[in-house]
């Protein structure tokens, strides 16, 4: 049984601070509260700054005393992220978490991650292999990755609105569907049908 | 016969007064169910007030009050005269008929009716009052229980007396010459102001799991913070129970994750229950104290008198008591160890040894030889080099001839239900008498 009460409350709690911190989370498509759809800001001096990466949430039934599902839809070229699944590995949305943390804190600790690299616990075992041995290439290559699918105005956004106008859909409702969910574009697929 | 009127604050299980209470602990006698506020026109209460309302008008008082009255009147009166212990009895009739005719006085204000009984009354009444005031032992003398309250509507007129002011509730109702009476009162009040105070500063108090303030819950149930014991930070009860209670997910270690602090990840052994957050270190220790003597009181269902068995053994909460009031008495056994560490002895089971001596090759080692002697058992055992470091020859020894000895047993018995229950009856013997 989730907790309804304390999933409105996070989600409230964090859109009051949205402007300063840059972490927003809305509700994907419907109505129901289990799953949520997280943006944060790329951190600075890093090859993500000035990229937005939206994360894919699904609370759990045992939330909170069970860790939200956390995972990137915009594609991280990062050794801690699978460069395919978008998987994240980070402790606390694993063994340790604690039901004192929030979607809110579990988003900071993500976009830490962002900005420190746990090569020695990879994820993604090709990123992880390159960071170590190569940290040019990969800092270029997170960078372009973030150049190409972190952005709004990236080719990533207007490709989906490519294939999505091919499928029928008028353009200015791919837009909107596809700004309403975050850019994910099976959820905008999905919010156009409905 | 002295004390007529039951005493409303016994009947609701909570006089104060106990020996020196001018009313009657007897539950067969009437109980002065009359609302005094009701007569003076004002209960709050309407229909829902718990005592009569009774009013005092021309034909009523006769037929209703006194009813109740006069069959006091009858015995009381004559009592009073007579005897002194009597004074103290007579007291709350009169005490009710003051009510009634201060407030007809009211009604009727100039000329009184042809009311029969009034003309006796005040006559009666300064009877009582004059003998009060002589009286020799001033520690008799009846409180005004308005004065008590707060207000006294009839101020310096007041027949009875008023006690003094008590400093932390702000009511005159500390009686000038009980001494005892007073101690009681102002530590009572004491304890009432101090319980306030913190059920207010607890009110602000959210949970860090469910992110509500704890004493705005729903259900009264769950308006209780559960405090942890080794560290100082807030959540109600069901939810930290909830969290401990848990089912770890994969690599969750239960002691690092869930046995501690959601925030600080302080490990705590057990979770208290508790009304109200605490401001210090002692009113915590006090508030743990306490639950820990409640439960000291109650007996553990584990223990089931001596007939089951406690997993918590000498750490746990509840009373560990035979079915004829004797606690449990507790042996401990101390073994040392080689190092030079003593070690409290827990029970031993066979599956322990299983585990820990990874057992399978030498059941595997007795499977082969087809059980045939402890003997051979031993001689398996000590031929494996895995054993080797894990016990002394001697204990070697001890244990194969266990496991032979104990699988001998339960070939010839046939029973794989009792395994563990026997095993661990056999080593306990085992280890007890080598």
């Amino acid at each position: 049984m989730v907790d309804i009460a304390r999933v409105q409350k996070e989600l409230q709690e964090c859109n009051k601070d949205k402007d300063s911190s840059g972490i927003s989370v809305k509700l994907k498509g419907g109505n129901t509260l289990t799953h949520l759809v997280g943006s944060i800001p790329g951190p600075v001096a890093t090859p993500y700054e000035g990229g937005t990466f939206i994360i894919d949430i699904v609370i759990p039934d045992g939330y909170p005393f069970e860790p939200p599902k956390m995972q990137f839809v915009t594609r991280v070229w990062h050794p801690n992220i699978s460069s395919q699944s978008g998987a994240i590995c980070l402790d606390i949305l694993k063994k340790e978490w604690s039901p004192a943390l929030t979607i809110k804190t579990a988003l900071l600790s993500i976009q830490a991650l962002l900005s420190a690299p746990e090569p020695d616990d990879p994820q993604d075992a090709v990123v992880a292999q390159q960071y170590l041995k190569d940290y040019r290439t990969f800092a270029s290559t997170a960078r372009y990755w973030t150049e190409a699918y972190a952005k709004s105005s990236s080719v990533g956004i207007e490709e989906k609105v490519q294939r999505l106008v091919e499928m029928g859909f008028p353009e200015g409702m791919v837009r909107d569907a596809l700004n309403a969910v975050g850019g994910d574009e099976n959820a905008a697929l999905e919010k156009l049908c409905s | 016969m002295s004390k007529r009127v039951l005493c409303k604050f016994y009947s609701h299980g909570a006089c104060l007064k106990g020996e020196n209470c001018e009313f009657s602990h007897d539950w067969k006698d009437p109980a002065n169910n009359v609302c005094t506020f009701y007569q003076k026109g004002v209960c709050s209460y309407g229909s829902r007030c718990r005592y009569e309302h009774v009013k005092v008008s021309r034909s009523q008082p006769c037929a209703t009050s006194s009813s109740a009255v006069t069959l006091q009147y009858s015995g009381s009166f004559p009592a009073t005269n007579s005897s002194r212990n009597a004074a103290s009895g007579g007291t709350p009739v009169a005490d009710t008929n003051r009510e009634l005719l201060a407030s007809s006085r009211s009604f009727f204000p100039a000329n009184n009716p042809a009311w029969n009984e009034i003309s006796v009354l005040p006559q009666s009444l300064d009877d009582i009052y004059t003998r009060e005031s002589g009286t020799a032992n001033p520690a008799e003398l009846v409180m005004c229980s308005f004065a008590a309250a707060g207000n006294c509507p009839r101020g310096e007129k007041c027949p009875h007396i008023h006690g003094d002011l008590c400093p932390t509730c702000g009511k005159h109702c500390l009686h000038p010459s009980r001494l005892e009476e007073r101690e009681e009162h102002a530590k009572m009040c004491q304890k009432r102001k101090n319980h306030l105070e913190a059920l207010k500063r607890s009110q602000e108090i959210e949970c860090c799991v469910c992110l509500e303030r704890v004493l705005s819950k729903p259900t009264a149930a769950e308006r209780k913070f559960g405090l942890l014991s080794e560290c100082d930070h807030p959540f109600c009860v069901s939810c930290i129970r909830n969290w401990r209670s848990s089912s770890p997910i994969s690599g969750m270690d239960v002691n690092s994750a869930l046995r501690a602090c959601p925030i600080c990840r302080k490990l705590s052994y057990f979770v208290i229950p508790s009304v109200i957050w605490y401001a210090t270190k002692e009113e915590k220790q006090e508030i743990v104290d306490s639950y820990k003597i409640k439960l000291r009181s109650i007996d553990c269902k584990h223990f089931d008198f001596g007939e089951g068995s406690c997993p918590f053994g000498t750490s746990c909460f509840y009373k560990h008591a035979y079915r004829d009031g004797r606690l449990e008495e507790v042996d401990l056994r101390h073994l040392g160890a080689e190092d030079g560490v003593t070690v409290i002895a827990k029970d031993i089971r066979l599956s322990d040894f299983l585990n820990s001596l990874r057992l399978s090759t030498y059941v595997l080692y007795i499977k082969y030889y087809g059980l045939i002697t402890p003997a051979i058992a031993a001689s398996a055992l000590h031929t494996s080099s895995v054993g080797d470091y894990l016990f002394t020859a001697q204990l070697q020894y001890q244990v194969a001839y266990l496991v032979g000895y104990v699988m001998e047993r339960i070939m010839c018995l046939g029973r794989k239900t009792n395994f563990i229950k026997y095993a661990a009856a056999e080593c306990d013997f085992f280890i007890r008498f080598k």
